[in-house]
Order: C-alpha cells, then sequence, then structure tokens
C-alpha cells in the first residue's frame, strides 16, 4: 500500500488510529453508549479520502482485527464491516471530494447505516440478536460528527504536511 | 479495487468461520490481547487517578467517618462468622453421616473491573485477571452480594466475564425457602431475570431468595443469584411468568471474586464418594470420615477470601469429637432451617441437608420432627 514516494508524517495517521481505538473503548454514560459514534470508521474514511495511496482496504482490514480482539466478537466481523465501509468511501471518493460537507456526512449516514444492518446480520449469525435497530443509531451520530472530525484532521494534515 | 475487497471479505468470512468452530485462533488471538488490551486500561486511567487524587485529599473527617462505618461493617460481620463457624462445624459433620463431601470452602480471588463491553446489547465486562493469574474458563464471579457471571474469554492479563444478564445467559437455580429448581435466564435488562417454565402451581412467591443450584456443573452451588420481584399467573400462559432482581450489583460493583471450587470432575468426585461409601461398607455403618473431607478443607485458605475462614477453625474442631454426633444434631436443625439466606451464601445451601439425617440417625432426630 506504500505510495510511490516516501510518505511524510505518516505515522501520525496511526496516532490518530490509536486514539481512535482508545475511543471507540472509553467508557460512557450508560444512555450514551447506544450513540457511540464509529470512530475507527470515521477515521478511516477521512483518510481514505485524502490519501488513498496509504490508506487503504488492507489498513481497514488490520484495523478490523484489532478492533475485534477488543470487542470480543469473531475474528474478521469487525474487519469485514471496515473494509466494507473503506470500499464504499473509495469508490464514491472522486463525487464524495466535490461535495459540499453536509451532502458528505448525507452519504457518510448512508454508508454507515449500511454497515450496520451488515453488523446486525452477522451479530444475529452469531446468536447475539439485538433486540431493536437502535444499533443504526451509531451511524447518525457519526454522520453527525464527520464535519467536525473532518475539519479537526484536515487543520492536522496542514499543520504537519501528511501526504 | 473490488479484487480486493473479494479478497479481503472472503478472507474475514474465513477467519469468522475458523474462529467459531475451532480454537486454532485462540493463541494469535491472545498475543494480539496482549497489547490491545492496555487500550481497556489506558481508558480506565483518568478514572482511577481521579480516585487517586480524591482519595489523596479526602479530608480528614470524612476518612474518620468512613473508617467507623467499617468498623460497624467489620463488627457486624465478625459477629456473623462466629455463627457461621459453628454451621460449619456442623455441616461438615452431618456431611460425614452422609457421606456426601463436603463443598464448604471455595478459594476466591479479588479482581478488578477495568472496561465495560463497548457494544451496549451484550453485558460483558472486563476484569484485571488473566490466565497467568490461574484463571480459567467458565470460571464464577461474585460480587460481595451475588453471582455476577462467568468467565468466557481467557487473554493473558485480562478476561471478559459475561453477566448473568446477557440475554445469552442462563444459569440453574434453586429457590431457597424450598430448594425448587428452575433456570433463570438473562434478558439483556441489567435489573432483571426471567424464570423459564415455572409451572403455574409451583410454590415460589414474591421476595423469594434465588441461589445456585449448582446443577450444571459451572457455578457452585449455594450463591445468592436473585430475589423474585414478582409472579405473574396468566391464565392464557402455559406458565408462570416469574421476573427476579439480580442480587449482585451488576452494573456497579468494581471489585469481584473469582471463585476457585475444588479442581475434580464430577467423575472424580462420584468416585471419591463411591469409595467412601465402600469403607462404610468395610467399617458396618460405623460414622467414617469420607477422604474427601480433609482435601477440600486442606486447600489453602486464602487470608483475603470471606469465605473460607469459617473453615479453617472448624476443621480441627470437627476433627476431635468425630463421634459424637448425636448431640450435635439437636442443635442443628433448628438454626439451619430459620437462618437468613443473605447472611451465609456458603452455609444456608449446605445446611439444607441437615434437615435427612433422620434416614442415618432416626433415633436423634425423629422424635423431632
Amino acid at each position: 500500500m506504500a505510495g510511490v514516494k516516501a510518505s511524510r508524517n505518516g505515522w501520525i495517521v496511526w496516532v490518530t488510529f490509536a486514539i481512535g481505538m482508545l475511543l471507540s473503548v472509553s467508557p460512557l454514560p450508560q444512555f450514551m453508549e447506544i450513540l457511540r459514534p464509529l470512530w475507527l470508521a470515521l477515521l478511516l474514511a477521512f483518510w481514505a479520502l485524502a490519501m488513498p495511496q496509504t490508506v487503504g482496504m488492507v489498513t481497514a482490514f488490520c484495523l478490523g482485527l484489532a478492533e475485534d480482539v477488543l470487542y470480543g466478537t469473531l475474528l474478521g466481523q469487525n474487519a469485514l464491516i471496515l473494509t466494507l465501509i473503506t470500499f464504499l468511501v473509495l469508490s464514491l471518493q472522486q463525487r464524495l471530494r466535490m461535495f459540499p460537507m453536509w451532502q458528505q456526512s448525507l452519504v457518510i449516514l448512508v454508508i454507515f447505516g449500511l454497515a450496520q444492518l451488515v453488523q446486525l446480520w452477522l451479530s444475529a449469525l452469531t446468536g447475539n440478536r439485538q433486540p431493536t435497530l437502535a444499533l443504526v443509531l451509531p451511524a447518525l451520530t457519526s454522520a453527525l460528527l464527520w464535519p467536525w472530525v473532518s475539519f479537526a484532521l484536515r487543520g492536522l494534515r496542514r499543520r504537519y504536511k501528511i501526504n | 479495487m473490488g479484487v480486493r475487497l473479494l479478497v479481503l471479505a472472503v478472507l474475514s468470512v474465513a477467519l469468522m468461520v475458523v474462529d467459531a468452530r475451532f480454537s486454532l485462533l485462540k493463541p494469535a488471538r491472545s498475543q494480539a490481547s496482549l497489547v490491545l488490551m492496555d487500550a481497556y486500561w489506558i481508558t480506565d486511567l483518568p478514572g482511577r487517578l481521579w480516585e487517586g487524587v480524591a482519595s489523596q485529599f479526602g479530608s480528614r473527617t470524612e476518612l474518620v467517618a468512613e473508617n467507623e462505618k467499617l468498623k460497624t461493617e467489620n463488627l457486624l460481620l465478625q459477629g456473623r462468622m462466629q455463627k457461621l463457624a459453628a454451621l460449619t462445624e456442623q455441616n461438615v459433620r452431618l456431611r460425614e453421616l452422609l457421606n456426601s463431601s463436603a463443598l464448604v470452602n471455595e478459594k476466591v480471588e479479588v479482581a478488578e473491573l477495568i472496561g465495560m463491553d463497548p457494544n451496549p446489547f451484550t453485558h460483558r465486562i472486563i476484569i484485571n485477571k488473566g490466565e497467568r493469574d490461574g484463571v480459567v474458563l467458565g470460571q464464577p464471579v461474585l460480587d460481595a452480594r451475588g453471582l455476577m457471571g462467568q468467565v468466557v474469554e481467557l487473554m493473558p492479563y485480562t478476561s471478559r466475564v459475561l453477566l448473568l444478564t446477557d440475554s445469552t445467559h442462563s444459569i440453574p437455580v434453586q429457590v431457597n425457602r424450598n430448594g425448587l429448581r428452575a433456570i433463570a435466564s438473562g434478558t439483556g435488562n441489567p435489573e432483571r431475570l426471567e424464570l423459564r417454565h415455572v409451572a403455574d402451581t409451583a410454590d415460589i412467591k414474591e421476595g423469594d431468595l434465588l441461589v445456585s443450584s449448582g446443577l450444571g456443573q459451572r457455578f457452585p452451588a449455594g450463591y445468592p443469584v436473585a430475589t423474585v420481584k414478582e409472579v405473574i399467573h396468566d391464565s392464557g400462559q402455559p406458565f408462570a411468568i416469574v421476573r427476579a432482581v439480580p442480587t449482585a450489583a451488576l452494573n456497579r460493583s468494581r471489585y469481584l471474586l473469582l471463585v476457585f471450587s475444588d479442581n475434580r470432575t464430577a467423575e472424580e468426585r462420584a468416585n471419591d464418594a463411591a469409595q467412601a461409601q465402600e469403607n462404610l461398607d468395610a467399617l458396618g455403618g460405623g460414622p467414617v470420615i469420607p477422604a474427601t473431607v480433609p482435601k477440600t478443607i486442606n486447600s489453602p485458605a486464602a487470608a483475603a477470601a470471606p469465605v473460607t475462614p469459617p473453615a479453617t477453625p472448624a476443621a480441627p474442631a470437627s476433627a476431635t469429637p468425630a463421634t459424637p454426633a448425636k448431640p450435635v444434631t439437636k442443635p442443628a436443625a433448628r438454626p439451619a432451617a430459620s437462618a437468613p439466606a443473605a447472611a451465609a451464601p456458603a452455609a444456608t445451601h449446605t445446611a439444607r441437608p441437615a434437615a435427612k439425617p433422620p434416614v442415618a440417625a432416626p433415633a436423634t432426630t425423629g422424635g423431632r420432627e
């Protein structure tokens, strides 16, 4: 996945992923737990849009495996979800870049919602069927957070000239 | 790009199937968790730091008040334990008479909660003891008030515990009052368990204490599990609807106890019992101390264990007056029947067989019942 020219400050990308992983297991109040944004997916979507030559589906797959170990789900479950999200983002990449922020959020909502439905289906297969469709709520919070995450990471990228 | 997606998707599906069916990936998983589970530790750090700071700057009056409270509590518990020691001793002796193995003491170890499962629909927690601390798969976990759940995933220094209230969890229980057996299933609500398939006519009432029956060979018998909150008799339903509230503070406890019960399998236990029976027959029905009794008693009694201490003083006491079991049986039945279950989980369960000695010694108890 390495680009043609050596990427500069690429480690910062991995630092953001590590922070995302911490955020995805950090304790939250009970009522907010159901709304926990998909931090890793958000970060992956941003970096895949910003530098598709370094962050791609293989990165997503590896991060997904890490998340599986963290969550105690079957190895490969979150990997599949994150790979799917990255694939969708990458295939919509040309259009997404042109979109204004609110439209990007909308697309993110749809992509993450689809991914969460796949997640629901997979966990139903493994016997942990969630009783409600509340599982789609994280997609909503993630879409609402997308502009902020996007601005912050763009600032970070300019600051450290990551490419 | 599509090809890459296909390859990765097939790979992850294959991984999922292998992980679900075989234990091939377990080592890789536990290696990865060595690094990754630190995430829980790190996210727990601010809370722990805050606790540390708060205890540093806690005011003197507060500390004194807390100290007072703890002393009172300690006194109460000590008081209860005196009674427990006597009951334990009696219990061991009565079990000797019955030739059944004593299940009085289990070793426990304190573990600390370091994280909750991020998925709000599953009730799992992460504790700071793992394979290297001797934790085993399926090990029961308690808190100060009752059973919490069992270990479902082992990692080197951490493990994942499935709580009783998870919707995939069930535990065999019995009503402490009359020994009625049932299965308590989790509902996904942290304050509710449901008893499945309880007959409409079953003798179960609001406020009954449910203790673990030990029938599944997974949980030790006699620990409090839940109290019955409501019993609904709906004539349209084939079974009564029984709802119970777990006695353990499932979503509040920070310190948990891991129970190490005796590691004999059911078969070994049966063999030991058979051996004891043979000995008994050979001696012509005299009171024999089964081989199993000392075995369980001399297991290392950890000082930290609230359950273990009573057994240690009881052991020498019970060893010396082996024969005069008769006079002791008299006071035995009374306290055993009336002993409040909440007071001593280990003792109350094991106390129930005290009602049975009429078979072994009809002369002593027969007149009383």
